[in-house]
């Protein structure tokens, strides 16, 4: 099964085999028994109903014809309503439980689904995108309850299938060949027509994503054609397009348009077949007229199941392969795993990296016998081109990442041995791109610490620049940052998750410092926040602003993983080495001389 | 021409109301519109045909052995089958065009006003939001037509044909199929009634379910980081059983769909009265089998109308939508009368107040004055309404009291397109256009050379990176991996300002350059950019803000400090806490300024 989707697989993705995939299915199922017991017997009953129906119906015409036996056509209106009212019960009660299975089914799916996802190394999140890992949670747990439908429907359909094919051949043998004649006819064309649909639905939605493309860009260009007063080149681009749309849109749905009227008359052919071979058979008496009406009612409730059933198979893979999907989550395996479970009460901050080899890929070392020791209190900035491996010691002092050889210890202790969960809890890390939660700024504040107090909050959030940053927000420390921050600047958002830091007042500090431009007012409280938590914490800095690096107590040249050079900015700019050249790739900019002789040197006076 | 855009659209649609307007872009196509609701209506009644002629050789059969009339009730089935397969492609063709048109037609109709919107409606306006209403919205009153109305006409046929025809077999078979559809319709309706409540907020539910999912997974870093997983899966079960607990109730309602049960019992009282009929001798067995014939048409709109009804609903709330936005009014007027010269570059802002809403001033007594030429930069923090004043100067908004001049004329007495055409504003977000270099620099004056191009983007340090392009000038932006970094964009972007030569030039700038280098060039692209005419800097870089010939301090929309660099070290607090950092070589400076 995983053929067909081999150009959506993801390097966690499995083949399960279909047996283990309904039992594992039915694993969800397991505690419902009765319930499922009830609905088969339900679909059972409900289906044997459906062809019923028509039977007792040919057979009041055929007492009819008979000209006797009223009270046995009494019976049979009789039993036709009860058959009516139960069909509808039965329905009813069917639809219920389904329902309910479904929805159950789905939301133990989702849960396990995303406890799986939360619980993934980091690592899992840098090969896999984290908006296909929502679709699986979120749309392939929906594919997946819609396998329990398409079973349902499935089994209803054979049901009758069966029961009507036995009456049509007990009834007459030579009909019942007939309408079997028409059958290949019928499958064969509605599989012309799904390939057809395929064809067309594949190139109409290309062009239709080219044509979505370039409205995207037109609509999104509207400002600066008004800016520059071109709307008149835009408008007219825009009609191209428009008509371009019309064109294929009309083609696809002229060949969909097909199908039903194609259907249709092949049905009337049909009924047409049986209508007449049918009445010449009753003439001859090989069968009664009751039987006959059966025929004519049955060929359309007997062609169209099995139409279905060849779209079903379809629907039924495309199921199966989204719990494959699913279950491909659930059961991928982390890189990171504890040997112990120490909890550590309180952390003092020491850091020891001794001969650490980590690599992402194999063969490819990012630190290679890698140490280095942090004492507590002291704050480290890393400084070094891209790829050095400055965010790899960030994220291996987190524990988001297993290294391969060698130790790193806390307070002397084996970080593999810690209780990940606690020894987190004491360390505060602010990523590149600071990530808010919706919500308000001081829920955010207290991510780290839910049981700070509002007061606490209101007071860390004060202590920075008097507050000031909170006059711009329109509802103070209560201001909806909006979905993953965005109605904050970037600024603000970073303002926030260092006082997140600075509420948790954690024994270890990790900064991987934004590159982001932020307006000097806030990068003055944002420098102010910084000087307090590394005042309070042992602070590990991944720094790419010159006052970060400057107020460390120890900067760390690193060049592919190892360490050449360190000490203050001052010695080090005196060395003249690496760093020096970082400084003027990197840093230079933002010192104050090129402030003060920016215009000299960048203005071209003519 | 007039300022705001008019765009030649070919036709004129009524605005008033949804229904006003979705029917006057029907009766724009009568043609395809008529055969459309034909070939319906013979769909159906060629569906009809076939219980009759079933009935007819019934008759015969009964009577004995009819060769003649089997062979023509059969043939009368083939005939009327194959037409109505005819008839019925032409209405699917028809259904198809009229939709593709409506589509194309509403699309054109909704952003030839969207054209001629003012900027103040675009900068309110989140393009993700217009986006959705140019492309989703536009395509379900598409899909309102065909499938819906296609469908509900086409199955509306086959409600009200039985009607027709049954009485024509027996004069009192009306009855049943009329009471039928005034109990179908009564249910139908609070059917979907209670129905569409359920079904939004199962749709809302999951959407939140959604949203928080992916918020969740993009921030597990920080959920890691703070340990709190077990809180993260807490609430995320607690959405998946809100989303539960709906799809259930929904679930529950549609098992609940009365119409099956009024349909099957139809067909019984169907049968019972055919069967009483038949007793009397009033009717044959031909007339039965032709009459319950008729019945089972309606199995057809019982079972399709589900879709098609909760389909027009959905394109009906989207036409109102897309109406809300042409509709929407732009309250500047365009004062073509007004004064339309040649801008010398004095701005000057006189107690101007200014508040998006009534209750929120952003900006209060704001003053301050720049000379021709002048470079001023506006500072200050987020929110502190820096942008709102540029907003200012080329009437995207009017002041609520307080004037802004522009050489001494209020901005309301200018002409608005002579002012706005010589009012450049780069934007924080910059847009380029998916088309060449080259004429994303000559956007704004379609007459410039190659050379005047060259020369340009030389002044503003971009023509050394679009040269190391395999295509250089004809390179297309956003194509064959082709990326542009911020700060080649804005550097792209003060180029095409830089070509339309306006005396005023606004710059809301707010990207960074990771290394010096690159910095060093943006700076020199602003520089030059600034040269000879008045420019309006909102900026980050501490250099340009140093030597600016005037900057303006912002806090909560209030100017609190204003003058040189020197000037405000002296006076300005905050200002002078953003140059503390670098105290140890600040010091001599403030002094200075003090001195």
């Amino acid at each position: 099964m995983g053929m067909f989707n081999s150009l959506n697989q993801d390097s966690y993705d499995r083949l399960y085999s279909d047996g283990y995939l309904f039992k594992r299915i039915g694993s969800y199922f397991a505690n419902q028994k009765r319930v499922l017991w009830t609905i088969a017997g339900l679909l059972l009953f409900y289906s044997v109903l459906g062809t019923v129906f028509p039977v007792l119906i040919a057979s009041a015409i055929q007492l009819l014809d008979d000209q006797k036996d009223r009270p046995q056509l009494v019976l049979l209106l009789g039993g036709l309503f009860i058959a009516a009212i139960i069909d509808y019960l039965c329905n009813w009660w069917r639809g219920r439980m389904i329902t309910r299975l479904i929805g159950d089914g789905i939301s133990q799916m989702r849960s396990d689904a995303f406890a799986a996802a939360v619980n993934r190394d980091l690592g899992f999140y840098d090969d896999n995108k984290s908006g296909k890992i929502v679709s699986r949670i979120t749309s392939d747990t929906q594919e997946f309850g819609n396998i329990l439908v398409i079973f349902s429907d499935i089994f209803v359909q054979i049901v009758q299938i069966v029961i009507l094919g036995f009456v049509m051949v007990s009834r007459s043998k030579e009909l019942s060949l007939l309408v079997l004649l028409w059958l290949p006819i019928f499958v064969a064309l509605s599989l012309v027509f799904r390939y057809l649909s395929r064809v067309v639905g594949r190139q109409g939605s290309r062009a239709m994503a080219a044509v979505n493309d370039n409205i995207q860009e037109s609509v999104s260009g509207i400002s600066i054609a008004k800016n520059f007063r071109r709307e008149n080149l835009i408008y007219e681009e825009f009609v191209s397009v428009n008509k371009q749309s019309y064109t294929i849109n009309l083609k696809r749905g002229f060949v969909l348009a097909l199908i039903f009227p194609v259907m249709n008359v092949l049905a009337g052919f049909g009924s047409a077949s049986i209508i007449y071979f049918g009445a010449q058979a009753v003439v001859t008496g090989a069968i009664n007229v009751g039987s006959w009406y059966l025929f004519i009612q049955s060929v359309e409730r007997f062609w169209f199941p099995i139409i279905n059933l060849a779209s079903f198979w379809g629907q039924l893979q495309q199921g199966l392969s989204s719990a494959e999907r699913i279950f491909a989550l659930i059961d991928s395996t982390n890189k990171v795993n504890q040997i112990a479970d120490v909890h550590i009460e309180k952390l003092n901050g020491k850091i020891e990296f001794k001969d650490v080899v980590f690599e992402y890929k194999e063969g490819t070392p990012v630190l290679d016998r890698f140490s280095l020791t942090i004492q507590p209190g002291e704050s480290i900035a890393f400084v070094g081109h891209t790829g050095a491996g400055k965010s790899t010691i960030a994220k291996l002092i987190a524990r988001f990442y297993e290294f391969q050889a060698g130790e790193l210890l806390i307070d002397g202790q084996d970080i593999r041995t810690l209780n990940v969960q606690s020894f987190r809890s004491k360390l505060g890390m602010v990523q590149q791109s600071p990530f808010l939660f919706s919500g308000t700024i001081a829920d955010n504040i207290r991510y780290s610490k839910p049981d700070a107090t509002d007061a606490e909050v209101e007071a860390i959030s004060r202590s920075i620049g008097n507050g000031e940053w909170l006059e711009t927000l329109p509802d103070g420390l209560q201001t909806d940052v909006g979905e993953r921050g965005a109605h904050l600047s970037m600024g603000q958002r970073q303002l926030v998750s260092l006082l997140r830091v600075l509420l948790q007042r954690p024994p270890i500090f990790v900064l991987d410092e934004a590159t982001a431009s932020i307006d000097p007012f806030t990068e003055t409280q944002i420098q102010e926040a910084l000087d307090k938590i590394l005042a309070q914490s042992t602070s590990i800095l991944i720094a790419h602003r010159l006052s970060t690096v400057r107020s460390a107590d120890r900067i760390i040249v690193l060049r592919a993983g190892k360490i050449i050079e360190q000490g203050n900015h001052e010695s080090l700019m005196e060395q003249g080495g690496h760093y020096a050249e970082l400084y003027n790739t990197y840093f230079r900019h933002q010192s104050l001389s090129y402030i003060e002789n920016s215009r000299e040197m960048l203005a071209q006076n003519t | 021409m007039s300022a705001e855009f008019v765009a030649h659209v070919p036709f004129k649609t009524n605005h008033s109301n949804p229904f006003r307007f979705i029917l006057s872009h029907i009766i724009r196509h009568p043609l395809v519109g008529i055969l459309m609701v034909v070939g319906a209506f013979s769909n159906a009644a060629f569906a009809a045909a076939v219980p009759y002629f079933i009935g007819v050789a019934f008759n015969a059969v009964i009577a004995g052995n009819q060769q003649d009339v089997i062979v023509y009730a059969t043939l009368g089935v083939l005939i009327s089958q194959f037409l109505r397969g005819c008839l019925q492609l032409m209405r699917n063709f028809c259904a198809e065009t009229f939709s593709q048109r409506i589509e194309r037609d509403v699309r054109d109709e909704l952003y030839a006003s969207l054209l001629g919107k003012s900027m103040e409606f675009h900068d309110s306006q989140p393009v993700g939001e217009i986006m959705a209403r140019v492309t989703n919205d536009v395509r379900e009153m598409n899909l309102m037509m065909n499938p819906g109305m296609n469908m509900i006409v086409g199955s509306g046929f086959f409600l009200i044909v039985p009607l027709f025809t049954a009485p024509t077999i027996y004069p009192s078979f009306i009855i049943l199929p009329t009471i039928f559809l005034v109990l179908y319709f009564i249910a139908q309706y609070r059917f979907i009634r209670t129905l569409n409540p359920i079904a939004q907020r199962v749709r809302s539910t999951f959407g939140d379910m959604n949203a928080r999912l992916a918020e969740t997974l993009d921030g597990l870093q920080v959920v890691k980081g703070a340990a709190r997983e077990q809180q993260e899966i807490d609430a995320f079960n607690k959405s998946v059983s809100e989303v539960r607990g709906y799809f259930v109730k929904q679930g529950y309602i549609e098992a609940r769909y009365i119409s099956f049960l009024l349909l099957s019992l139809l067909t019984i009282g169907g049968l019972i009265q055919a069967i009483y009929l038949y007793e009397l001798g009033l009717i044959d067995a031909g007339k039965v089998v032709a009459f319950l014939g008729l019945l089972f048409l309606y199995q057809f709109p019982v079972y399709s109308s589900l879709r098609s009804l909760s389909q027009v609903a959905l394109g009906y709330a989207s036409a109102r939508r897309i109406l809300t936005i042409i509709n929407a009014k732009t309250d500047l007027d365009q004062n073509n009368a007004g004064r339309s010269e040649t801008i010398q570059g004095r701005i000057t802002f006189e107690n101007v107040s200014f508040g998006y809403s009534d209750t929120n001033q952003s900006l209060q007594n704001i003053s301050f004055t720049v000379e021709p030429g002048q470079t001023v930069a506006i500072v200050g923090q987020t929110g502190s309404g820096k942008s709102t004043i540029t907003k200012l100067i080329n009437r995207s908004y009017d002041v609520d009291s307080g004037k802004v001049l522009i050489d001494g004329v209020d901005v309301r007495d200018w002409n608005l397109a002579s002012l706005r055409s010589q009012i450049s504003i780069i934007e924080q977000d910059i847009f380029l256009f998916s088309r060449s270099i080259a004429d994303n620099i000559r956007f704004g004056k379609q007459t410039a050379t190659q050379e005047d191009v060259e020369a340009v983007a030389r002044k503003v340090q971009a023509h050394e990176f679009i040269e190391s392009f395999p295509e250089g000038y004809e390179t297309v932006v956003g194509q064959r991996g082709v990326t542009l970094s911020g700060g080649q964009r804005q550097r792209l972007a003060i180029a095409r300002a830089f070509v339309t030569n306006p005396p005023i030039l606004i710059l809301d700038d707010s990207t960074s350059a990771i290394d010096s280098a690159t910095e060093d060039r943006i700076q020199q692209a602003i520089w030059a950019a600034s040269e000879g005419r008045t420019t309006i800097l909102i900026t980050h870089r501490l250099s340009q803000i140093r030597w600016a010939d005037h900057i303006v301090v912002l806090r909560r929309g209030k100017v609190v400090a204003q003058g040189k660099h020197e000037e405000l070290l002296a006076s300005s607090d905050s200002y002078r806490r953003i140059f503390a950092r670098y105290e140890e070589t600040t010091q001599p400076l403030v002094d200075a300024a003090r001195g």
